[in-house]
């Protein structure tokens, strides 16, 4: 194996920022001489989302709670007329149709950000975030809700500490419904009780709400902050908390819910301006908590003060930073990479931008052969970018035919998101829908665009001669376009 | 190994083969003498005391709460075993004789991470990450007769369980027209470089060119609908139809997955998520069934056998939103023609709070593996010196269950 050099020269260093730090571009000549300055001045809040009628939390929370009354009503008058297992297919269900419209405008409005955005590396650390903590459309009751959690949870809070990220997501409504704290009640909370209380009056069957549910708990240390217990022991492992840690973490986070009723929304204990979440007293489990050896009292300061203590946990400077070296740089990053990216997160005090900067400062990051495999989202905006489609490429189908090609946006299929390993992507049909693809792209573009132009101006160095040489002999337009999207040089960045 | 299987591994790995074309010959019978195998994996953590509630336990009612009360009848098993009302289908098969039901089962792993204990159901290690491909895919080469067996995996990418030595098919629904010949042969030139690229490509194209798939109905067409999304009872019946399909055609193994078990909340609600999973699963079963005993295909399902397995079962007790948290021991189904069924195989730890693991969940009493080695050897012919060696290593001492006819 050949030492690469380092520093790239300005040519290489311009190709890489634009396709292995950004969304691709179709010129280098945006970039400039200092590479490295374009990707880091990117660096800061998200930008707004384009795209018109996107709904807030608050509202998209009020107009999930309406179609689930409209499918009540429905189903109570169904089943009057004809008792038996009518499952109505949830594409059918009354007052679908304006949550339909929202979850659309979510994923049109994610992927013409990401395909028009002038701050593509931002951008892509937005999308990594988001990634990061999902909240998936695969629930039911996440619908329509996760656009308003990408907004208002993640996009603002990717360039301050990860500790402020880390609120914003778990205490999101999002959040709160995707991984069931809503329904979660201390076993000995006031609501408890007096549903108890009630039932036993009542003579009743048991209450519908008893107690802790442990989802969000678990998740939050597995997935979002420390990672499994057990895990990441090529890196010096990580994970560090137990059982009891996941059913204490869950007492704490008793009381975080979603009210439905529209009075609730005005400010109140521990509710964010603006916020479909608030904390209410009557579910929170009394009595302090231990979590990690450490107490907290019972009350809506609980959570934060947890989740911060998470933050500078240096299972969690591991475990982030692992998981960051591994989306831009490689499937199995070097461990050195990552010691060096633990570092910088634990001595500024858990702030992104030193995580950042430090990753765009190491020479492993900068290595000229593209290694990373771009997913199908990836590759669909990145294709986009590319050609110039814009806006009109997600105008009839939202996704742009993400979801043909084995990812359906925002709908991961679990907590964990989905996966940033290469072999998680391949496979004979993956590589053959990417072909399909491209080749309905290239068609209804080829005869407008040079692929052998646009191939030396977007990649720059890192066109290799043989997929140069294969453009130049393209039968047509449209093939060279399509083989250019399918080239190695593009699959991977 | 023969000269034959030596060429025949390189040229795969090479992917410059269609592999298809050469394997599909007579005097080299696909390995197994016509023996089927396909793997359902349910993603999630399927609640096994819902799936097959023990209702003959006297422990069960007062353990699972609401949890242990079923609006309709759940369908009598052997001894205190039921299933889940939601699955008939697979009930009448269990009445038939082909179908096993196997309770307190699981995996060696106890740590409730879906991540992990998937990982651990699909590359047969006994921790997270020790192997890093999968038990059926390690077992593909090894099994009886000269060459690999072909398995095809009915989604987009190779699942983990597949991974391995021997080269696989994924297939999912296209709604896309197909790309031109020419395209495809430069790309693969294109590819050289690239090996990865190149061998899923030469794959899936290798697919394509076999004289024998050109009938698979649907090939290039759109099947309708499919989002991709891993939802939709259609969506998952037509891909346990398409599994049939290829298992006639000459596929050996496939790979079915239904996602979505993971019921925290509101599990025992009618129309809820957990419910329509049964009723997805059961459907799901009963096409494979019905796929491979069409008369087209010739009497498969007598040669066939179908492992139904998730990564961990579920909690005992009721969590406090009508649902139930991650577990250790649960439930998995064996069916098909080649198994002697009509009969639920558990050593039974019972469900007192005391008999739970760290006093919560299902003991697991049965290994998974006890049920893998038997399938793996006795029907797919794989050696016990591969077996112990590379399919499922650490697995030597598990006393193998008694599942075949």
């Amino acid at each position: 194996m050949t030492r690469t050099p380092y520093p790239p020269s300005p040519d290489q260093a311009a190709a890489l920022a634009a396709h292995r730090f950004g969304l691709g571009e179709p010129s280098l000549q945006g970039v400039g001489g200092d590479a490295s300055g374009w990707l880091l001045a990117q660096i800061g809040p998200a930008e707004p989302q384009r795209g018109q009628d996107l709904a807030q939390g608050v509202e998209a929370v009020r107009r999930y709670a309406a179609f689930v009354q409209l499918q009540r009503a429905s189903a109570a008058s169904a089943q009057a007329m004809a008792p038996g297992d009518a499952a109505m297919r949830p594409e059918q269900a009354p007052g679908i149709e304006p949550l339909r419209q929202a979850v659309q405008a979510d994923v049109r409005a994610r992927l013409v950000t990401a395909a028009l955005s002038t701050q593509p590396f931002n951008e892509r650390l937005a999308l990594f975030w988001a990634n990061h903590f999902t909240v998936s459309l695969a629930k039911g009751s996440t619908r329509g809700v996760v656009g308003a959690y990408e907004r208002e949870a993640i996009r603002p809070h990717i360039a301050g500490s990860f500790d402020q990220l880390l609120q914003a997501a778990v205490t999101h409504a999002g959040m709160l419904r995707y991984l069931d704290n809503d329904q979660s009640a201390g076993p000995r909370s006031a609501v408890v009780q007096r549903q108890a209380r009630r039932n036993r009056d009542a003579g009743e069957r048991p209450p519908r709400i008893t107690g802790l549910n442990e989802n969000l708990a678990r998740e939050v240390l597995e997935l979002h902050t420390l990672g499994v217990a057990g895990g990441g022991t090529a890196y010096g492992g990580w994970g560090g908390y137990t059982q009891a840690d996941v059913t204490e973490f869950a007492r704490v986070l008793t009381g975080w819910r979603v009210p439905l009723a529209a009075a609730m929304f005005s400010a109140a204990d521990g509710s964010a301006k603006d916020s479909a979440s608030r904390f209410d007293p009557a579910w929170h489990d009394p009595g302090p908590k231990t979590v990690l050896g450490r107490r907290y009292e019972a009350g809506p300061e609980a959570l934060p003060a947890l989740l911060s203590d998470l933050a500078r946990h240096p299972s969690t400077a591991r475990f982030l930073s692992v998981k960051l070296a591994r989306h831009f740089v490689a499937d199995t990053p070097p461990p050195a990479l990552v010691a060096r990216l633990e570092g910088a997160y634990l001595q500024s005090g858990g702030q992104l931008p030193a995580l950042y900067r430090a990753l765009l400062d190491s020479p492993e990051a900068w290595l000229p052969q593209p290694a990373k495999l771009k997913t199908p989202e990836e590759f669909v905006i990145s294709s986009v970018r590319l050609l110039g489609l814009g806006a009109q490429a997600f105008e009839r189908a939202p996704d742009g035919g993400i979801t043909t090609l084995g990812q359906r946006v925002q709908g991961a299929p679990s907590p964990a998101g989905w996966p940033d390993m290469a072999e998680e992507w391949l496979g004979p049909d993956a590589v053959w829908k990417r072909v399909e693809w491209a080749t309905r792209v290239a068609d209804r573009v080829g005869r407008r665009v040079d692929a052998r132009d646009l191939a030396r101006a977007s990649l720059g160095p890192l066109l290799g001669d043989d997929t140069a040489r294969q453009i130049e002999r393209a039968a047509d337009g449209p093939q060279a376009v399509a083989l250019l999207l399918l080239a190695p040089e593009f699959q991977r960045r | 190994m023969t000269t034959r299987r030596h060429l025949l591994r390189a040229a795969l790995a090479a992917g410059t083969l269609a592999p298809w074309a050469t394997l599909s010959l007579g005097a080299d019978a696909p390995a197994g003498n016509g023996k089927r195998f396909v793997f359902v994996i349910l993603r999630g953590g399927m609640d096994g005391l819902s799936a097959a509630p023990v209702t003959g336990d006297p422990a069960f009612a007062e353990a699972r709460g609401a949890l242990g009360q079923f609006s309709v009848p759940p369908l009598p098993l052997q001894g205190p075993f039921a299933l889940h009302p939601l699955l008939p289908q697979l009930h009448a098969m269990y009445g038939r004789g082909e179908a096993a039901v196997l309770h307190a089962v699981g995996l060696p792993y106890r740590e409730r991470s879906h991540f992990d204990a998937q990982q651990v159901l699909e590359s047969g290690g006994t921790r997270p990450h020790e192997l890093t491909t999968g038990w059926l895919g390690r077992a593909l080469a090894g099994a009886a007769g000269g060459a690999p067996l072909r398995a095809v995996a009915l989604e987009t990418a190779v699942p983990l369980v597949l991974r391995g030595p021997t080269a696989v098919d994924t297939w999912a629904p296209s709604v896309l027209p197909e790309p031109t010949a020419d395209l495809v042969a430069r790309l693969s030139t294109l590819y050289r470089n690239d090996p990865a690229l190149a061998q899923a490509l030469a794959r899936a194209r290798g697919l394509r060119e076999d004289p024998e798939m050109s009938g698979l109905a649907g090939m290039a067409s759109g099947a309708g609908g499919m989002t991709g999304g891993g939802g939709g009872r259609g969506q998952a019946v037509a891909l346990a139809r398409k599994a049939a399909e290829f298992l006639q055609k000459g596929a050996q193994v496939a790979v079915l997955d239904l996602g979505g078990w993971d019921s925290h909340a509101n599990q025992a609600a009618p129309q809820g998520a957990m419910s329509n999973n049964l009723r997805t699963l059961d459907a799901t079963l009963a096409a494979l069934r019905e796929g491979l005993t069409a008369p087209e295909a010739g009497g498969a399902w007598a040669r066939t056998v179908v492992l139904v397995a998730t990564e961990f079962g579920r909690e005992v007790a009721m969590n406090g939103t009508q649902g139930t948290d991650h577990g250790s021991g649960g439930v998995a189904f064996v069916l098909g023609g080649a198994v002697r069924g009509g009969r639920v195989l558990a050593d039974w730890p019972g469900l007192a709070r005391h008999e739970r693991h760290e006093g919560r969940d299902l003991r697991v009493t049965t290994d998974l593996r006890a049920a893998l080695r038997p399938l793996l050897a006795d029907h797919l012919g794989v050696s016990r010196v591969a077996l112990d060696k590379s399919v499922l290593p650490g697995s030597a001492s598990i006393r193998p269950l008694d599942l075949l006819v």
